[in-house]
């Protein structure tokens, strides 16, 4: 299964970090389930299992990666995911013809958020932390302001995104193996990813070298908010009814940065990878069902959480300063 | 022969808000010319490329290459239209590799596609052309700042560059370096490249120019073939004065006590250095890139302590663990990249001059008393001629020679003995050179010491009263005033022992 992570072939340097976080992954999630003895968990079921916990958070993640590469961010896409959660459920109400109607508006919907994002970092010049703080807190507080009316259940056959599978294989990995190898095989193999990279290292410097660069930001931030809808259209086939608050109960935003920048992704953008982003995920998948298999208690858990977040960052630092000195 | 000339530009003007930055310029190049444009920092010059690159579209003139009119309004299209700069400042993408910095921007695709093997291919050959042995699949982090510099000559060359603008190419390199960087813009100019070169070293102009232009707030002075242009004339033009006022004049007195001792210096890239610093001396420690005086600067200043031998400072042991300890003992950094080590750019010239006298305060210490005082730091900016409209202001709007003043000051507030200068004059144009070899002087005349690590050998020359020779992290020699540039290049690349003069004295 560590296939789908190896296979995007990424930038040299960026394989051995994703395969070491994957392995030290997999290898906590053996461990534990042998040590509690839950070895129905080691199952191809209980692995399947494990593995679709990835999919909500590896979707964002994947769209986060874009935007960090460029030496943006986004914030907005925990309000975002449950904003095309609860418009999913809100125009199917249930009736199977609305189900395209209602992903291409959701995704219509993202692209003009992506846009406004992106527009407002690249042409207005302002902060991306505060671009998208504020369009995050205004779609949530529209979201939390007009939820009365926009009730609603996604059909039942949109479900089967959530819950089918073919040959044992839940259809939401092969959703999350095929955009993950997408968005790798994007940025390592064309033009537009060797752009992204371009201007998240060097702005100005991509900028002489004839790079629209306003161009290519305001792109990965569409990007971002198109992958966040792809989560959002997800979570509402799994849950079958959006909340305005499952973008935000998920801690979508926060945790789809961390993922990204254990998998060696540097915040200020132009290094790493979407095999490191996937790997991450793969890290926090499987300290939940860990813990969870251990029994550890829910606050513990964000304890122990955050605290492997920063030693994960640290052991980048220390990394990158001997490779430099 | 005279025919049209590779470019030609007539009567450019560029107005920026407050500044006339080209008053009606006219500059050529004819195809396999080399041309050097000179002029101070602020003179136009780098105006005046970025207008040939598409960066600032002139208020009016016209440029025609070949004969054929042009206009452009974005940096891709002066690209197109082949002309190529590279710029002062590295514009490479550190994590990528050496392929990807070269085709950045103009990567061979289909359809969006890369064509991976294609550029590697093709950066490979152009790498090979400019004679630079670099993997094009080396990470560009990896490689050091000559080498670096050598892609972007390779990225600048990719478009088949007609015109070739080099700005300041040698300004981070060492003498080594350089000289190969000059046999390869002589190859390109074999290949009929029309290159345009800016420089602030004297020697390398002469060297290489077929001819000069003198730009002078914003004004064309003359332009010369080279050998009617001696070095004294071009000076002249430039600043209206001789070069030979240029560097401050021999102290009459002979140096005093040892101020500062290094016995047996060791740490990881430094190797026994033994020398010492008299009181009224200035001593210059020259090197190539890699031979360590990189690492004596910061041995000196404690951020890559030494970890083996003595210091003494007045005949007192003192420790150098930290930047802290060595600016408490008296030893003041002045670092060659100004911008990342010396200066908090967005703040005030007065913060910044204040900042080792702050840092050193008790954590209760009133502000704005005492030496904290608005008054007395002005006064000491004043004194220093550091030239600002109001010392309140952002010392990043400030001219490199004034901000380099504005860091003599901080220094010379916390009352050094010694400060440690590293490339003092990188980036700063002639007039402010020489006003800061007259506060180099001065500071040392009044009893203290300077240690000044440069690579520019003409400038060691002209202020050291002592250059210490380093190669491979060893002292390889001392050379005393009035040595000329042959003995100690021989030095440094480790030749021989030969004028060992007063050698690790």
């Amino acid at each position: 299964m560590t296939t789908n992570i190896a296979k995007p072939k990424p930038a040299i340097p960026d394989l051995p970090v994703a395969v070491l976080l994957a392995g030290l992954s997999i290898g906590f999630f053996a461990v534990v389930a042998l040590v509690t003895g839950e070895t129905a968990q080691l199952s191809g079921e209980g692995i399947a299992g494990l593995l679709q916990r990835m999919v909500a958070l590896g979707l964002v993640a994947l769209g986060q990666t874009f935007v960090i590469l460029v030496g943006s961010i986004d914030l907005s896409v925990a309000a975002l995911i449950s904003a095309v959660a609860v418009l999913a459920s809100h125009v199917m109400q249930g009736d199977p013809a609305m189900m395209l109607p209602a992903v291409l508006l959701c995704l219509g919907f993202c692209a003009v958020v992506g846009f406004v994002n992106g527009a407002l970092v690249a042409y207005g010049g302002i902060n991306p932390l505060i671009v998208t703080l504020g369009t995050g807190l205004i779609i949530q507080g529209v979201l939390a302001a007009s939820f009365g009316v926009l009730q609603g259940a996604v059909a039942r056959e949109f479900q089967v995104i959530a819950y089918g599978s073919v040959l044992g294989v839940p259809y939401s990995l092969l959703l999350l193996a095929t955009l993950s190898l997408a968005a790798g095989f994007v940025l390592d193999r064309t033009l537009f990813g060797a752009r992204i990279y371009a201007v998240g290292g060097n702005p100005d410097g991509a900028r002489l070298a004839g790079i629209r660069t306003e161009r290519v930001i305001l792109s990965a931030h569409m990007v971002a908010s198109l992958f966040a809808g792809a989560a959002g259209l997800y979570l509402a086939a799994r849950l079958q009814s959006g909340t305005p608050w499952i973008g935000r109960d998920g801690i979508y935003d926060l945790e789809s940065i961390a993922v990204t920048v254990i998998g060696g992704t540097i915040l200020a953008g132009g290094k790493g990878g979407v095999a490191g982003t996937l790997a991450g995920v793969l890290l926090f998948a499987t300290l939940d069902a860990g813990f969870n298999m251990l029994g550890i208690d829910a606050f513990l858990k964000q304890v122990l959480r955050g605290a492997i977040v920063i030693a994960a960052v640290a052991v980048h630092a220390v990394r990158t300063k001997g490779h430099v000195a | 022969m005279m025919a049209v000339p590779a470019l030609s530009m007539t009567g450019i003007s560029k107005v920026f808000p407050g500044v006339r930055a080209l008053d009606g310029v006219d500059f050529e190049c004819l195809s396999g010319e080399v041309h050097a444009i000179c002029g101070e920092n602020g003179a136009g010059k780098s105006t005046l490329m970025k207008i040939l690159g598409g960066s600032y579209r002139p208020d009016a003139g016209t440029i025609q290459l070949a004969g054929q009119a042009v206009r452009f309004t974005h940096p891709r299209q002066a690209a197109e239209a082949g002309i190529a700069i590279i710029h002062q400042e590295l514009s490479l993408l550190p994590h990528r590799t050496v392929a990807e910095n070269i085709f950045m921007g103009r990567e061979i695709a289909r359809r969006g596609l890369l064509d991976k093997a294609g550029m590697r291919r093709k950066a490979a050959a152009l790498l090979s052309r400019i004679g630079a042995a670099i993997d094009p699949q080396a990470l560009v982090s990896s490689l050091s700042i000559a080498l670096q510099q050598l892609v972007e000559i390779a990225k600048a060359l990719l478009m088949d560059a007609r015109i070739l603008v080099m700005d300041e190419p040698t300004a981070a390199l060492d003498e080594r370096d350089s000289r190969a960087l000059l046999g390869l813009v002589e190859g390109l100019r074999r290949e009929g490249v029309s290159i345009i070169y800016i420089s602030h070293r004297m020697p390398e102009v002469m060297a290489i120019a077929d001819r000069i232009t003198i730009l002078k707030d914003g004004k064309k002075v003359w332009t010369r073939p080279c050998d009617a242009a001696p070095i004294d004339e071009i000076v002249r033009a430039m600043v209206g004065r001789d070069l030979k006022d240029f560097y401050p004049a021999t102290p009459v007195s002979a140096p005093g006590e040892v101020l500062l001792a290094v016995e047996g210096g060791t740490n990881a890239g430094l190797r026994d250095l033994t020398f010492e610093v008299r009181a009224g001396e200035i001593i210059g420690v020259a090197g190539l890139e890699d031979s360590g005086k990189g690492a004596l600067a910061q041995a000196l200043v404690g951020d890559v302590p030494f970890t083996g031998g003595a210091v003494t400072l007045r005949g007192k042991r003192i420790a150098l663990r930290t930047p802290r300890q060595a600016t408490a003992a008296g030893i003041g950094y002045l670092p060659g990249d100004r911008k990342s080590e010396g200066l908090a750019l967005r703040q005030s010239v007065r913060d910044n001059a204040l900042l080792t006298l702050r840092s050193l305060m008790g954590l209760f210490t009133r502000p704005q008393q005492g030496a904290l005082a608005h008054d007395v730091i002005d006064e000491r900016l004043g004194a220093m001629d550091v030239r600002a409209a109001d010392f309140g202001q952002e010392i990043g709007t400030l001219s490199g020679g004034n901000q380099q003043k504005a860091i003599i000051v901080r220094w010379l507030a916390q009352a050094s003995d010694i400060l440690v200068f590293v490339e003092p004059t990188r980036g700063i144009d002639i007039a402010a050179k020489a006003a800061i070899y007259e506060t180099m002087r001065a500071f040392a005349d009044s009893g203290r010491g300077i240690v000044v690590i440069s690579s520019d050998m003409p400038e060691l020359i002209g202020i050291a009263d002592r250059v210490l020779v380093m190669h491979q992290g060893r002292v390889s020699g001392a050379v005393p005033r009035g040595a000329n540039e042959e003995d100690i290049m021989h030095l440094a690349l480790g030749l021989a022992d030969a004028p060992r003069g007063e050698a690790g004295a």
